[in-house]
């Protein structure tokens, strides 16, 4: 059975052009290759 | 591919990157199984699991974010499933990363080159956010609406199409929850959410006739306890028979010949009133006009009659002074002729008036000449025929003086003529002027004698009133 209430927390608001910047910007765009990039890094330093 | 430490091209086979030397087998793994979620994410796409293959690119694209065609393909997977700013962002930062040759560019400028589709998107996104705060608020017409609105300019939405159907499965519409979502299941065939609302109502709808039917009986039927018996009842009897149908033919007919007599015929007749009213006021007008205009001929008949009755006067004057000119030649004439009684004649038809100032000197001097011998004459005549006793003949001469001049010769004349009138036996034209006699010329023997006279005739006068009293009054024999 559907609980409407819970249900509707699912849904977000859409973007609205307005905020689409904002949204680039705050984008996470963090991947893999930077995260073993990272690692690579800090081994070598240690 | 390329290094993610130099931004190098790297070669298909070796672990070390040509450019900087440095191990990139597990980068080259990364981005291996970042392109192969790229194709599963492509095959999803490709048979409308738009849901299924946006879940893959994003993972693909956490491997490797600069798997361009992952990231545009998961533009245009949101722009199918009508989120169109969440298109444009994955479409930017495509550019962003690889400037040229890059569809992302292409499908950026389209859509801004589109001020109307821009101005869709827009919209939309306003009226779903709307639709959203109105469910929150409780107010599931309103956001129905508002949903509908959506679907009418973007029928690609599925978010639009979950909502609504969310909304009418919580208000028991199952069918309308259905198509709804039959709808959104065109646009993404394996969405997990459409799936569940879908069997959600396909349960509901194979309970539905159960429930309808109990609503049914709990709407035909009331129940109430009285004492310890609980009775079950029809909540409408029905009664046929002929005589309650006629009854309620009867009233329906009273109540229509009511609401005619009531609210038709007043208006009728205020209808009717009106209209005389209007008929009443426009005659009227028409009459005051009427009026108008006879007292304006009215005003003009009277000014013309008048203009008559002056042209008339100005003619009678014009006989008038006409006349007295042609008199007052005949008199000239006739006394140049030496016929004095003519010339009296004439002149005392003549108006001096009317004749200009010259005229009326000729007027004056030949009147006082033709006055002063015609008097003589008549005064002469009149003298002859008393003496020879012919009292008629004296009384006309003497009175054709007393129409010029009462005082001639001194009052002889008239005191001639009362004399003559004495004489011929016309006492009453005596008394007259034996009268003027005794006014004009008092304390004189003549005025003596005039009042001898009236006293005398006063007395037989009074004689005469006294016999004919006597003879009125008198018993008939």
């Amino acid at each position: 059975m559907i609980d409407f209430e819970e249900e509707l927390k699912n849904y977000e608001p859409s973007l609205e052009i307005e905020e689409a910047v904002d949204n680039i910007y705050s984008h996470d765009l963090t991947d893999l290759t930077d995260i073993f990039r990272e690692m690579l890094e800090e081994s070598r330093r240690a | 591919m390329i290094c993610v430490y130099c931004g190098g091209e790297l070669k298909p086979k070796g672990d070390r990157c040509p450019g900087c030397g440095r191990n990139v087998r597990m980068i080259k793994k990364l981005i291996a199984t970042s392109n192969a979620l790229y194709n599963e994410g492509l095959k999803r796409a490709l048979i409308r699991d738009l849901s299924g293959a946006a879940d893959v690119l994003r993972t693909s694209l956490k491997l490797y974010k600069l798997n361009i065609p992952a990231r545009n393909l998961l533009g245009l997977v949101y722009f199918e499933m009508g989120e169109g700013v969440r298109a444009m962002s994955e479409w930017v930062i495509s550019k962003n990363f690889l400037p040229e040759d890059n569809p992302a560019g292409r499908y950026l400028n389209e859509i801004q080159n589109s001020p109307a589709q821009l101005e869709v998107i827009n919209q939309t996104t306003k009226k779903y956010n709307q639709a959203l705060l109105y469910c929150r608020q409780d107010s599931s017409d309103l956001a129905v609406i508002q949903l509908k609105k959506v679907l009418s300019v973007n029928p690609k939405m599925v978010r639009a199409h979950q909502l609504l159907a969310l909304l009418y499965i919580q208000e028991q519409r199952y069918d309308q929850a259905k198509k709804t979502l039959r709808n959104a299941l065109k646009l993404d065939g394996s969405n997990v959410t459409t799936l569940r609302y879908l069997k959600e109502c396909n349960l509901a709808l194979k309970h539905e006739p159960d429930r309808k039917k109990k609503e049914k009986q709990n709407r035909e039927l009331i129940s109430y306890a009285s004492g310890n018996d609980t009775i079950i009842q029809p909540v409408k009897l029905r009664d046929n028979t002929a005589l309650t149908t006629v009854l309620n033919i009867l009233i329906g007919v009273g109540i229509g010949v009511l609401i005619t007599w009531f609210l038709v015929v007043p208006g009728v007749k205020t209808s009717v009133r009106n209209e005389m009213n209007v008929q009443v006021t426009a005659a009227n007008e028409t009459i005051a006009d009427k009026e108008q205009t006879i007292l304006s001929l009215q005003n003009q008949v009277d000014q013309m009659e008048s203009q008559i009755e002056a042209a008339k006067l100005g003619e009678e004057e014009s006989d008038t002074r006409l006349t007295s000119y042609q008199q007052l030649l005949n008199a000239y004439v006739a006394y140049a002729n030496e016929d004095v009684d003519a010339a009296g004649v004439a002149l005392a038809s003549v108006n001096a008036d009317y004749l200009d100032t010259s005229a009326q000197d000729a007027y004056e001097t030949i009147n006082t000449q033709v006055n002063e011998q015609y008097m003589d004459a008549a005064y002469h005549a009149g003298d002859a025929a008393y003496n020879e006793g012919r009292y008629d003949d004296a009384i006309q001469e003497f009175l054709k003086i007393m129409v010029l001049d009462e005082t001639y010769h001194s009052g002889d004349a008239l005191y001639s003529l009362a004399q003559a009138y004495s004489k011929n036996g016309d006492d009453q034209n005596a008394a007259t002027y034996y009268r003027k006699i005794a006014t004009l010329y008092p304390d004189t023997q003549r005025a003596r004698t005039a009042e001898r006279f009236l006293a005398e005739y006063a007395d037989t006068a009074e004689d005469q009133e006294a016999e004919d009293t006597t003879a009125e009054t008198a018993p008939a024999e």
